[in-house]
C-alpha cells in the first residue's frame, strides 16, 4: 500500500500536502511550517546523502549561507520576500559551486569531515571577521514588505507557502533522481569506477548534485530566515548536523518519502517529546546507534515493503 | 617571538598525542571515530574529579589515564568491533552517536558550566629573554617521549610489528593465523589512553567544557587528514606543522586560530587529494 505512494509524483505530493494540512490545523500552523521547512533542508541533504552516497557532515553550512545570504540582503538592499529567497538560493549555488569541484574529489570520511571543517570555518566568519554586518553572536532581526494578501507575517499564509515550496522541491527532486541523469547518479552511488568505465564524467554530474543540493539548503536557510523573521550563528552551528543526519536516517536514505516523514519524525519528537525526555543528546546517540545497527532502512523504508 | 613558538610546541605536542589514536583506527579500520573525543573529555574531567578529593596532579592525573582504559574497552567491544569492514558513513554515525552520549553524561554529572584547573607548577622559567611556564615545557618533553616511545614500539616489539603490518595488508596478516582484531583492539585501547593523557595535559591550560571533546576532535582530523592516515611520522610532523599554525595565527588574530587550521587543511587537500 504503501508502496504506490511513492509510484506516481502526482500521488506523492497529493499525500504530503493531506498530511501536513491535516497535522498543521490539528496542531499548531506556527510549529508546522517549522517542520515543512526543515522536511526541504533534509531532502537537500538526502539527495547527497541517499542518492549520491555522499554523508555530509557540515551541511548547516549551506543552510546557514543561504539563510545569512537572504538575511543580509533583505537587512541591507530591499526588504522583499521573494527576493531575498532567490538571494538564499543564489549563495547555496554560489558556495557550492566554489567548494563543489574540490571536495566532490574526496568521498567517504574524507568529504564528511571537509565538509564538517568548512562549517566550522563559516561558523567562525560570521561570528567574527563579518560581526559587523551579521550581528555576531547575537543575530539580527528582519522585516519583511507585504504585497496585499502576500504576506509573510501571516501564519496561514507562510504556511502554505512553505507547503507549496516543498512540494515543488519533491516534484524537482522526484524529476531529477527518476531522470535517466539520476540513474546515472545511482550508479556513480553503487560503482563510480564502472560508471567512468561506461564513459561518463562522474565529475561533472557529482559537481552539479552537489550545487543543486546546496541550492535547496540554501532555499531551506532562506526560508527559516522568512519564517522567524530574524537569523543567528545557530542556523550555521557545526554542532546542528546531527539533527538532519538523523532525520534522513530515521526516514530512510535515499527516498523522497523518507526525507519527508525522517524531517516530520525528527520535528516532532525535538518539539513534543522533548520536554518529556529529560536528556535530549543521551537519548539521541541511543536512537542514532539503534538505527546505525539494526534499523537501517528507516521508517519508510520499512513501511514500503509491508 | 620565541614565545609563540613555544606555544605552537606545546599544543602541536598535544594535538599529537590526541591525534596518535585516530590516525591509528583511521588507518587500521578506516573508521572516523568520533568517540576518541568522549575519551579526551572524560580524562580531563577524571583529573578534576581526581583533584578534587584532595590528590595531588601526578597520582589524579595517572589515576584519570587509568579509568580511560575500561570506557574505551566498552566502546571497542560494543561499537567499534561490530563497524569492521561495515560502510563507513555508519561508522561516523555510530561513533558520533556515542559521542553524544558523552557529552551529555560529563553534562549530567559535572553541569555545562566549564570548570577551570590551575596550573599544577605555576612556575615559570625565563631563558634567552622569553617567561615560560615550566608546564608547558614538560608538555612538549613528554610529548617527545611519547613520540620515541611509540617508535620504538612499533619497530621494536612484536606487537608493534604486527599492527605495522596489519595497517599494511590485513588479510595477509591474518593468513599468517595471527588474530589481528586483537592486536588492533589492543591499540585502540593505547591510543584512546593517550588521549585521556591529551585532556589531561591540556586541562590546566584551558578549561574543561563537555564540548572541549568536540572542538579538540575536529582539529585532530585535520591533523591525521594532513599527516595521512595511519602514517605516524605524517601526523606528528602535521601536528607540530599545525599547531604551529594555530600559534603564529593566534599571536596575530586570536579567534581565527582554529579556523586558519582548517583552511590549511583544506589547501592541502586541494593540491595533494587522498581518495579514501
Amino acid at each position: 500500500m504503501f508502496k504506490k505512494i511513492e509510484q506516481y509524483p502526482a500521488v506523492t505530493m497529493v499525500v504530503i500536502a493531506a498530511g501536513f494540512i491535516v497535522f498543521g490545523f490539528s496542531t499548531s500552523l506556527l510549529k508546522i511550517t517549522d517542520f515543512i521547512i526543515f522536511c526541504i533542508f533534509v531532502l537537500g541533504f538526502d539527495l547527497l546523502y541517499g542518492h549520491m552516497g555522499r554523508l555530509s557532515f557540515g551541511h548547516m553550512l549551506y543552510l546557514g549561507t543561504g539563510a545569512y545570504s537572504a538575511a543580509l540582503f533583505s537587512r541591507y538592499v530591499l526588504p522583499d520576500p521573494f527576493l531575498a529567497m532567490a538571494a538564499g538560493i543564489l549563495g547555496g549555488v554560489l558556495i557550492g559551486s566554489i567548494i563543489g569541484p574540490v571536495i566532490v574529489r574526496t568521498s567517504g570520511a574524507c568529504f564528511a569531515l571537509l565538509n564538517l571543517a568548512l562549517n566550522q570555518v563559516g561558523h567562525f566568519a560570521v561570528l567574527v571577521p563579518l560581526a559587523g554586518i551579521t550581528g555576531g553572536e547575537d543575530g539580527m532581526s528582519l522585516h519583511f514588505n507585504s504585497y496585499g494578501f502576500i504576506n509573510f507575517n501571516d501564519l496561514e499564509f507562510l504556511f502554505f507557502f512553505s507547503l507549496g515550496s516543498l512540494l515543488f522541491v519533491v516534484f524537482l527532486v522526484l524529476k531529477f533522481v527518476r531522470s535517466p541523469y539520476g540513474l546515472f547518479l545511482k550508479a556513480t552511488k553503487e560503482n563510480e569506477i564502472r560508471a567512468q568505465f561506461l564513459g561518463y564524467n562522474t565529475h561533472i554530474n557529482k559537481v552539479v548534485t552537489f550545487v543543486l543540493s546546496a541550492a535547496i539548503s540554501g532555499f531551506a536557510g532562506a526560508l527559516t530566515v522568512i519564517n522567524y523573521r530574524f537569523t543567528n550563528p545557530s542556523f550555521i552551528d557545526p554542532t546542528r548536523n546531527v539533527e538532519v543526519i538523523f532525520a534522513a536516517l530515521m526516514g530512510g536514505a535515499g527516498n523522497v518519502m523518507g526525507a519527508v516523514v525522517g524531517g516530520t519524525m525528527f520535528m516532532t519528537i525535538s518539539n513534543y517529546l522533548a520536554r518529556y525526555i529529560v536528556r535530549w543528546e543521551m537519548f539521541l546517540g541511543a536512537a542514532l546507534l539503534f538505527i546505525a545497527f539494526k534499523f537501517r532502512k528507516g521508517i519508510w523504508g520499512y513501511l514500503r515493503q509491508v | 617571538m620565541l614565545q609563540t613558538i613555544f606555544y605552537g610546541l606545546t599544543i602541536g605536542g598535544i594535538l599529537y598525542i590526541i591525534s596518535i589514536g585516530l590516525s591509528l583506527t583511521f588507518g587500521a579500520m578506516g573508521i572516523v571515530n568520533f568517540s576518541h573525543g568522549v575519551i579526551y573529555a572524560a580524562g580531563a574531567y577524571a583529573l578534576y574529579a581526581g583533584l578534587k578529593t584532595g590528590m595531588s596532579f601526578i597520582p589524579a592525573a595517572i589515576l584519570a589515564v587509568l579509568a580511560s582504559i575500561p570506557l574505551s574497552y566498552v566502546i571497542e567491544r560494543f561499537v567499534i568491533r561490530r563497524l569492521y569492514g561495515k560502510s563507513i558513513d555508519y561508522a561516523i554515525i555510530a561513533t558520533y552517536a556515542v559521542l553524544l552520549m558523552g557529552v551529555d553524561g560529563l553534562k549530567w554529572i559535572w553541569g555545562a558550566s566549564p570548570l577551570p584547573i590551575s596550573d599544577p607548577l605555576g612556575i615559570t622559567v625565563g631563558f634567552w629573554g622569553v617567561e615560560m611556564p615550566l608546564y608547558r615545557l614538560l608538555i612538549i618533553g613528554l610529548s617527545l617521549t611519547v613520540f620515541i616511545g611509540l617508535s620504538m614500539f612499533f619497530k621494536r616489539t612484536v606487537v608493534g610489528k604486527i599492527v605495522v603490518a596489519g595497517l599494511q595488508d590485513r588479510e595477509a596478516v591474518r593468513s599468517l593465523g595471527i588474530d589481528i582484531d586483537k592486536y588492533f583492539a589492543l591499540v585502540f585501547i593505547l591510543g584512546s589512553a593517550l588521549a585521556a593523557l591529551g585532556g589531561v595535559l591540556y586541562a590546566p591550560i584551558s578549561a574543561l567544557h563537555p564540548y572541549m571533546g568536540f572542538h579538540v576532535l575536529i582539529l585532530c582530523f585535520a591533523v591525521v587528514i594532513v599527516g595521512g592516515m595511519g602514517n605516524f611520522k605524517g601526523t606528528a610532523l602535521a601536528a607540530l606543522g599545525l599547531g604551529m599554525v594555530m600559534a603564529l595565527t593566534g599571536r596575530f588574530w586570536g579567534p581565527a586560530a582554529e579556523a586558519m587550521v582548517f583552511v590549511v587543511m583544506i589547501l592541502v587537500l586541494v593540491f595533494r587529494p587522498i581518495e579514501v
